[in-house]
């Protein structure tokens, strides 16, 4: 069999259902092959899209997302794609086209060091060489991407092993990897310092997200009487209705969460890596807190806290066996709880949401509101990530999608489109920033083309307003090249793709456009402009301690 | 003063014997900056498999970036070597000629020190 059809018919035996792709003079045998595929192949207009749109499939199904692109160009645009998706540990298996082997290391024409590149921003990546290890490295890359701790897997592919005859009983043959073991020898420690806790609180990560425990978490933190905070990455794994869920922590985190995170005499944290952004000053962390970490990945245990109890295993299966050591044992029901509904309760902010120009805190309680109750939403990076972390109410089945670990401005959008592919019955909304959604506003013909209607909300502040929030505050307003002096109009511009869109410049347009944009059957920009001089506060300057946290508009009264 | 002994840790792979292992292993200590001192690399007694000796000067670096290793799909095995294990080997040449030795990693940084030989390499292996 040759080459190109070995790859197309082990992803279809993958059960790959579509792959995001843009082809290339290397590529053209394996595009030969796709005429004949069972699956659906989506052309993006920029690799690095391709790479988010997989990502963004990935996350909205928990299963690999799968993206091709040609060598050189093809390949380094794609690095923003796949480092994005290392980060936030998502499963990838990301194919690109490589030179002939002859030629390979020669300088040839659109010849880049893929594998080079690719090798520090994967969960681990190949080039295939011999053409009889092609089936082998199909089959284990899916294998690697989706076990254990999930990442990211590059395969890159020289031509001729496309073109090569390769025998057919590779395909069907074992290839085993080697699969992470669990360390659960320090669970009866753990659970004696929960039961013996008095302020316990449950530190919710992407961990949770992916092995979809929040069910689970719920369940312990009732038992435990231990409010639930999240990071950005686990924001929605739990409801925010819940009485005992307070929000996501950390820089731009709910005061309510932070004062937790802060005040807590025991952390139980779950798949999270205690990022500097949860953390602040590392070395001022939690110093008077005993911690329990749990991970899949051994690694992550100690890396950025020191010195505490480490459970090793997927936080589906430690939860639950936290519950099972937990649930017969006589858990204290401290001042602790009554505290938490005073903490719930005291996180409130004070801003006019009716006032002109229109806020974005407004429009995103209004996302809240008219949003249906399983709809994803994804974000692009700035300031309109944030409010949505925030302000955004997770309730029902809600998902919710961002590029937390490298923050990359352009990822929302694409990632929406892949999000909808993966599930066409549920609505999509990026919430985006004018810089963001500039970066990548091309796929709305991918968007089109393919009958993608995903839902745009544009956080239209002509600014690259986290950057400018900086320079206001840490800078003496010194702005330098963060206003976006010259701007399309998006709403045209939308258009001109074929896309739907209208401007919104009153609070009560807002509802309207949503409800519009939900029902809309092509991809639909809401353009709303926004106030450029808010900011999103409350925040933890970086570095800073909590007291350190300049308000804003926030009410928090308990002040850590 | 602390003796060469305690700076030294020594971590001992066993990997798979392919094209790009050096290369994601070195990337692991580059990216937890940790400075190598030294590496011996070899085909061993399995087939398709080769071992990887490498010291650093910092135990406690050392502990922390082995499970980073261990998460490589390459490497099948590492850990710490303890001291008793540990094997230093010396090539010098002076304007005599050329010598070898092997012993301690303490033995030979002291035969370094007292000969001053004009061109060395010394490195640490460990089984
Ligand atoms: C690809 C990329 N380039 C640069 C940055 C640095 N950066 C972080 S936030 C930001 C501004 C984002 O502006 P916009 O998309 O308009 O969103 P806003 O903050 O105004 O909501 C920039 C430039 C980044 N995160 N990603």
């Amino acid at each position: 069999m040759k080459g190109a059809k070995v790859v197309v018919e082990l992803l279809e035996r993958q059960g790959v259902e579509v792959v995001f792709g843009i082809p290339g003079g290397v590529l053209l045998p394996l595009y030969d092959e796709l005429v004949d595929a069972k699956f659906r192949h989506i052309l993006a207009r920029h690799e690095q899209c391709v790479g988010h749109m997989a990502d963004g499939y990935a996350r909205a199904l928990r299963k690999p997302g799968v993206c091709i692109a040609t060598s050189g160009p093809g390949a380094t645009n794609l690095v923003t794609g796949v480092a994005t998706a290392f980060m936030d540990s998502s499963p990838l298996v990301a194919i690109t086209g490589q030179v002939a082997t002859g030629v390979l290391g020669a300088d040839a024409f659109q010849e880049a060091d893929s594998f080079g590149i690719m090798m520090p921003i994967t969960k681990h990546n190949f080039r295939v060489m011999d053409p009889k290890q092609l089936p082998k490295t199909m089959i284990r890359a899916f294998k690697i991407a989706t076990t254990g701790r999930f990442g990211p897997v590059h395969i890159d592919i020289p031509i001729d092993v496309l073109t090569s005859d390769i025998p057919e009983k590779e395909l069907s043959k074992d290839y085993p990897i080697p699969i992470p073991k669990r360390n659960l020898s320090q669970m009866l420690d753990a659970v004696k310092i929960l039961e013996s806790a008095e302020r316990p609180a449950i530190l919710v990560g992407g961990g949770a997200i992916w092995s979809n425990s929040g069910l689970e978490i719920i369940k312990l933190a009732e038992i435990l009487m231990a409010p639930i905070i999240t990071t950005l990455m686990g924001k929605g794994v739990v409801p925010d209705t819940h009485p005992l869920v307070l929000g996501v922590v950390g820089m731009h985190g709910r005061q309510g969460a932070n004062y937790v995170l802060h005040n807590c005499d025991t952390l139980l944290a779950v798949g999270t890596r205690f990022s500097d952004r949860v953390t602040g000053k590392v070395s001022d962390f939690a110093r008077n807190t005993k911690i329990i970490h749990v991970d899949i990945d051994a690694s992550e245990i100690g890396k950025n806290v020191k010195g505490h109890i480490g459970l090793v295993g997927d936080a589906w299966t430690v939860t639950n066996a936290l519950i099972a050591g937990l649930q017969s044992r006589k858990i204290k029901q401290s001042e602790w709880k009554k505290r938490i509904k005073e903490i719930k309760e005291a996180c409130t902010c004070d801003f006019d949401l009716s006032g002109e120009p229109i806020k974005p805190q407004k429009v995103i309680k209004e996302l809240s509101r008219y949003l249906p109750d399983d709809a994803i939403v994804t974000t692009e990076v700035g300031q309109n990530q944030m409010w949505m972390a925030h302000f955004f109410e997770m309730s029902g089945t809600r998902q919710f999608i961002t590029s937390g670990g490298l923050g990359t401005m352009g990822f929302g959008f694409p990632a929406s489109i892949g999000a909808k592919v993966a599930k066409p019955e549920k609505a999509v909304c990026d919430v985006a920033g004018d810089g963001s959604l500039q970066m990548v506003s091309q796929e709305f013909s991918t968007a089109v083309e393919n009958n993608i209607p995903v839902i745009v909300c544009l956080m239209n502040n002509g600014w690259l307003g986290m950057v400018k929030q900086w320079q206001k505050l840490f800078y003496e307003k010194r702005y330098m090249a963060t206003m976006l002096g010259r701007s399309p109009d998006f709403v045209k511009l939308a258009q001109a793709y074929g896309a739907d869109a209208i401007r919104v410049e009153k609070p009560s347009e807002i509802k309207e456009a949503i409800k519009r944009a939900v029902k809309s059957d092509v991809a639909y920009l809401i353009d709303v402009v926004i106030d450029p001089e808010e900011d999103i506060l409350p925040m933890i300057p970086p570095g800073k301690k909590l007291t350190d946290t300049i308000y804003g508009r926030c009410c928090f009264s308990i002040k850590g | 003063m602390k003796s060469v002994r305690d700076m030294v840790a020594v971590i001992s792979m066993l990997v798979d014997d392919e094209p790009g292992v050096m290369q994601r292993v070195m990337g692991e200590f580059t990216r937890k900056r940790i400075n190598v001192e030294t590496i011996v690399v070899g085909k061993c007694e399995k087939p398709d498999k080769a071992r990887i000796v490498l010291s650093v000067t910092d135990p406690v670096k050392a502990q922390a970036v082995i499970e980073h290793l261990r998460m490589l799909q390459e490497v099948n095995e590492a850990e710490t070597v303890d001291e008793s294990r540990h094997e230093s080997y010396l090539l010098m040449m002076n304007d005599f000629g050329k010598a070898r030795m092997t012993g301690s990693i303490e033995e030979l940084s002291n035969v370094i020190e007292k000969s001053q030989p004009k061109k060395y390499i010394s490195t640490v292996s460990a089984l």
